[in-house]
This record gives C-alpha cells, structure tokens and sequence, in this order.
C-alpha cells in the first residue's frame, strides 16, 4: 500500500513583485473573500451552470493525483483520503473525510464556504474534484449534513430527486441496490 | 601704527569675522544635547533654523522601509511554508494519512452497516425498515422482535477502487 504522505511545503509561489500567486504546478491562483465566493457561486447556481466548478475540482483532483505515485485505484482509501485532504484544506474547501453507508461511500465535507442552499456547488466540486481522481465520471449528490453520496452519473438525478422528496441519506441508501453495469 | 599693532588688528578682525560661525557651532551642538535628552527634535529644529518655505522642510515621517522587508530582486521565490496547515479529523469510518503537520487520525476504520431492506420499494416512496416479524407467543415483553432479513456485514474493500466500484454499481431498486 502507498504510504507517501501529502507535503504541503512550497505547495503555493508567491511572487510579490510581480502580484502573482501560483501552485508548485505553476498554475496561476486568486484569493477571493468567501462572501464574493459565495456570490459567485450562488449566481451560477441560479443560472444552472455550475461548470467552472467543476472545473475548479477537477484541478484540485489534479493536485491529488499528482501527489500520488500510483493511480487511485490500487491505493487504500485511506491513502487517497489523506492526498484529497490535504488539498482540499490548502485551497479553503473545509475538511474531507469518507464515510461507507453499506456499498456506497459519502463524501463529507464540513467547515467548507457555504456557497449556496442547495449544496450544489460544493456537489459540483467534489464531482469534479473526484471525477479526476478515479478517472471516471462521477456524481456526488447532496444528502445534507454536508454529505454527498457518490453514484454513477447516469443515477445522479434520480438520488437527487429521492433527496429533495424528503428522503434521508438512510433512505436514499435502502432505496439503492448493487447492480453490475452490463 | 606698527607691524605689531598692523598684525594684532588684523587678527581681531579675523576673530570677530569668526564669532558668527563658532556662535552657530555652540547652537548645533547645543541641539544636539537637547535632542539626545529629549527626544524631540521638531519644536527645537523650528526654533534654531531660520523658517524656510514649507516645500523645502525635510520630511518629518520617514518612508516605509519596504525594500529592506520585500528584496525587489528575489521575490519570485518561494515562501518557505504556506500559511495555513490543514488540519484534517475523521471521526468517520475512514482515517486519512495528513501531512506532516496534521494531527495523527484515529486509525480504525469502522464500518457503519445499514441494513438493507428485503424488498425492492418502488422508486420514489419514502424509505422502509426491514419487515417486522410479529411472533404471536414469544414476545415476552410484548414488544415485536425483528429479524433482519439479510446479514448487516458488507464487505469491506481494501482499495479505492474496490470501494469505487461498489458505490458507482448502485442502481434504483
């Protein structure tokens, strides 16, 4: 099993003269207040596109794969938990951890920006963000609590829907079964 | 007159030619023990310099001293430590490796089973516990003793990708 660990010494250059912040990857970074954050956020929610999102959490998966020596999915999830963290910490998205509710696992993210009601743009970006670290297209649904339980794309709506029903994540889990993809 | 008279007033003249300067001289070092003493220069500068227009009074705040903090040349190197150090806690079921300077997770993951129900609801309902089995006769306090219909053990997968694979092969009932 990995056991590299996440360093995240030198992970942000600041270049002072020249007003420049980058990533050790040499992608350029902005701070931003999270009260615009949050308006940001919320606007895009309401227009319906949360790409650029999605995008951001395909950058921070980015940085976890990056960390890593070995793809994901050979990895324990512990070892994929600790990269992902530990990125989601030095960019100010709150505190990740896993949880397994029978066979699915659930994001949670907490202490994160409260972007808008719906937890959509925190969906948005954990989507994106593990969509890059398992190389496969993911959905990440909110079932509140900051909790996000990951499915398939293609069930995404229906657990959504099952949610803004009413439906715990208890609920939303007793309603899923496991069927191999044909 | 003489040459001894000739020199001598020639002399004095030199003397009270000088008397200004020396006077000038005693006032500077003057100021300089009153400011050493007290500290405050403004008031006695305006009182033994002669007013100047104000445009060309040296400033009395200082610039800041940034070149001396932000090396002009060198800031485009890396700051040795980034500001923030994430601190990650899991009380769930799965701990993380953090970095170096988090604190250490617990280390047990514990699996939190639900218990699937038996039936298959139709999509859309709300949730359902497993069915009851009511025994007729045995229940001593009365209460309904129930059965779960399937084991709660799920299997628990060593990679992410085990664990990936078993959330992503959910399906509606």
């Amino acid at each position: 099993m990995h056991d590299g660990r996440f360093d995240p010494s030198g992970f942000y250059e600041f270049n002072l003269t020249g007003g420049i912040i980058r990533t050790r990857t040499g992608e350029r970074v902005a701070i931003l207040s999270e009260d615009v954050l949050c308006s940001l956020v919320a606007a895009a929610a309401r227009d319906g596109d949360l790409t650029p999102l999605r995008r951001l959490g395909e950058l921070l998966g980015e940085h976890v794969l990056g960390g890593l020596d070995r793809p994901a999915s050979v990895l324990s999830p512990e070892a994929v938990l600790g990269h992902a963290s530990a990125v989601t910490s030095l960019f100010g998205w709150g505190r990740l951890t896993f949880e397994r509710w029978g066979s699915a696992l659930v994001i949670v993210l907490r202490d994160r920006p409260e972007l808008d009601e719906d937890e959509l743009g925190a969906a948005a970006l954990l989507g994106g963000m593990f969509s890059e670290i398992s190389q496969r297209q993911v959905s990440c649904v909110p079932t509140g609590d900051s909790k996000f339980i990951m499915v398939d794309f293609e069930v995404a709506e229906t657990v959504w829907g099952w949610f803004k029903d009413g439906a715990d994540l208890p609920a939303i889990v007793g309603m899923l079964e496991t069927k191999r993809a044909s | 007159m003489s040459k001894r008279e000739d020199r001598l007033r020639s002399l004095l003249d030199k003397v009270r030619a000088k008397r200004p300067e020396e006077r000038l001289t005693r006032a500077a070092d003057a100021l300089d023990r009153i400011r050493t003493a007290s500290g405050t220069t403004a008031a006695v500068q305006q009182q033994a310099s002669p007013p100047v227009p104000a445009q060309a009074e040296p400033p009395t705040v200082p610039p800041t001293p940034v070149p001396r903090s932000f090396p002009s040349q060198v800031s485009s190197s890396p700051l040795p430590e980034p500001p923030t150090s994430p601190v990650v806690e899991s009380p769930t079921r799965y701990s993380s490796q953090p970095p170096r300077v988090e604190r250490p997770l617990s280390v047990e993951p514990r699996a939190r089973s639900i218990r699937p129900s038996s039936g298959a609801p139709p999509a859309g309902t709300p949730p359902r516990r497993p069915e009851s089995i009511r025994p007729q006769s045995v229940a001593p306090t009365g209460q309904p003793v129930v059965y779960a219909t399937d084991p709660p053990e799920f299997p628990r997968p060593k990679t992410f990708g085990d664990l990936l694979e078993l959330t992503l092969s959910l399906r509606p009932r």
